[in-house]
């Protein structure tokens, strides 16, 4: 299974849905499927489901789609039983499990010795967790979950290796800088949203 | 001394200054000196999740008569500041902490770790030295692991590009 | 069921086995029922599966027990892959589950609410973890599996509250400062296992 197939099921399942992308493959595939302003690229490894959460407590209405890899999850494995007890009913929590460091050397994660991401996930109290085991089971659980208006959780064992890493290093490269990337994402959510999140700068002096 | 024999070297200074315990969290740039580490017959290594982890497996290992270290990307060097504090400078626990320096100059995409990195090191009182050069690696790695032991503290070394092989 | 009783069932049968305890209730306790030079307690939440995993690496002949809580285990969750990964044959890891951060002010932590630290460890590839329904059972697992050097993940859960802490803060203080007690562990270390852990001062000058 490649992810890459798995993000163009989620583009096609989720609309305009606002999406928190981990580094690295993920965000270079996911940028060339669904550009634009909605996709918010996070830098600090583990912190997609925690951003994820936030910006979907604070915005109830509109559908969030978080895109993780198991070694950013591993590295903030504490954010499962957090994300359990939220479980934001507008929050589909998508991970790509690859069994390596993709983006860092090629190095296994513990998902490779062992360690059962979704397991962990169930044992954290997330109710709605699955693994997938295709694409097509992947757009079918995806479909539920869209559906279902509660909390998911959808897992992938996907494709690794040099020859993987090669084809997502060919990817266009991303249009804006990561911080110009925030301020337009952060400008989208006022658009759609029609709210305000970034305040006027003070008075002029 | 090529550049692409500085992971072989700093594993080599590493073993001469004792280590035999190491714990790491892989970078792109140190996945070559991981990969040594971890075929060496000599060296217990870990694979860790989160680089704080680390602190605690050389804290141990050390109370067990281990001469320790942890390689890590800056990034994890700040996810392991609680440990560093609360257990590592709390109790006097020596070890080497090999950081891969990312945002260093002629690096891209880090600039913002790369310039914390050096500022909060020295807020926590961790003396670091910064290895750019093929031919300090080995005194560098030496007396850094010499200084840790000494003064019962961790010890850091900023390992670049330079010395990883790794420069474009 | 206490974790005072439970830990109060194993003090006899633990011999110079070394002890690695999180801060708070859990060390003050272990220091009553067994006090002596083979105690640590640990400052750093999260980091007493990890430090009692170095210590089990690197002394393969001797029996580590770990003391930790819910509160502590939730912050390090990272920590359990890598325990899974390794699992030392004479390491024993108990983890006391009374659902609230109890030297914090009683707030509940996720397992108070949904979590099962058992389920998540068994998800990280620990499969050995089981919960101890009794205090004869929690005293049996601990036993046996020193008896049969085996690794063991075990939990129990147990009840805490105002009432159970001020039972606790009766109980004699600790005889040495955190910062000694470590000392005086790796003098004992040494001592029993004829190693040499803090090296002599450097020369005289």
């Amino acid at each position: 299974m490649k992810r890459v197939d798995c993000l163009k099921a989620i583009a096609e399942e989720t609309g305009d849905a606002l999406a928190i992308c981990t580094v690295g493959g993920a965000a270079a595939e996911w940028n060339a499927i669904r550009p634009g302003d909605g996709n918010f690229r996070c830098r600090t490894l583990g912190l997609v489901s925690s951003i994820a959460t936030g910006l979907a407590l604070a915005l109830p209405n509109r559908r969030i789609v978080a895109i993780d890899g198991d070694g950013a999850l591993l590295m903030n494995a504490c954010g499962l039983p957090t994300l359990a007890r939220q479980s934001p009913a507008n929050l589909i929590y998508l991970l790509f499990d690859n069994g390596i460091y993709e983006a860092s050397g090629l190095r296994s994660t513990a998902t490779k010795a062992g360690a059962d991401l979704i397991a962990m996930a169930k044992g954290a109290g997330v109710k709605n967790a699955c693994w997938a085991s295709s694409v097509e089971d992947f757009m079918e659980e995806l479909k539920s979950s869209v559906t279902r208006k509660a909390f998911s959780m959808i897992a992938a064992k996907t494709e690794r290796g040099i020859e993987y890493l090669k084809s997502w290093r060919r990817l266009p490269s991303f249009q804006h800088g990561e911080v110009e990337n925030g301020f337009r994402f952060m400008r989208y959510i006022e658009k759609t949203e029609e709210i305000r999140v970034v305040p006027l700068p003070g008075p002029r002096n | 001394m090529a550049p692409e024999d500085g992971p072989k070297i700093i594993l080599e200074s590493m073993k001469e200054a004792g280590i035999n315990f190491v714990t790491s969290l892989p970078d792109f740039n140190l996945a070559k000196l991981i990969e040594l580490v971890d075929g060496d017959p000599e060296i217990k290594h870990v694979a860790l999740c989160r680089e704080e982890e680390g602190i605690g497996l050389c804290t141990g290992a050390y109370m067990g008569g281990k001469t320790t270290a942890i390689i890590m990307q800056n990034g994890g060097f700040l996810n392991s500041c609680n440990g560093l504090t609360t257990t590592a400078l709390n109790f006097n626990i020596p070890m080497l902490l090999m950081i891969y320096y990312a945002g260093d100059i002629g690096d891209e995409g880090f600039s913002t770790l790369g310039s914390v990195t050096e500022p909060v090191l020295s807020g926590l009182g961790i003396r670091y030295y910064v290895l750019r050069k093929m031919d300090e690696i080995k005194n560098t790695i030496k007396g850094a692991t010499l200084l840790a032991t000494d003064s019962r503290r961790p010890v850091a070394v900023l390992l670049t590009k330079n010395v990883l092989g790794t420069r474009r | 069921m206490t974790r005072y009783d439970c830990l109060k069932g194993i003090a006899s049968e633990v011999g110079q086995s070394l002890v690695i305890t999180i801060g708070g209730g859990g060390s003050t306790e272990w220091g009553a029922v067994r006090p002596g030079e083979g105690n640590m307690r640990v400052r750093t939440l999260g980091l007493v599966q990890s430090i009692a995993l170095g210590l089990a690496l690197s002394l393969p002949k001797r029996q580590i027990l770990a003391v930790d809580g819910d509160g502590a285990l939730l912050m390090n969750l990272c920590a359990l892959p890598t325990l899974a990964r390794e699992k030392p044959d004479n390491l024993i890891y108990m983890v006391f589950d009374n659902g609230m951060y109890e030297a914090s002010g009683l707030i509940k932590t996720a397992t108070g609410v949904c979590a099962d630290l058992i389920q998540i460890a068994r998800g990280a590839g620990i499969k050995e973890a089981m919960w101890a329904p009794s205090l004869e059972d929690f005293r049996d697992k601990v036993v046996t599996s020193m008896e049969k050097r085996k690794f063991a993940f075990i939990g129990a859960r147990v009840e805490s509250g105002p009432e159970y802490i001020k039972q606790f803060k009766k109980l004699p203080r600790f005889d040495v400062s955190e910062v000694e007690s470590v000392y005086r562990m790796m003098r004992y270390i040494e001592k029993t296992e004829g190693i040499s852990v803090v090296p002599p001062p450097g020369p005289r000058n």
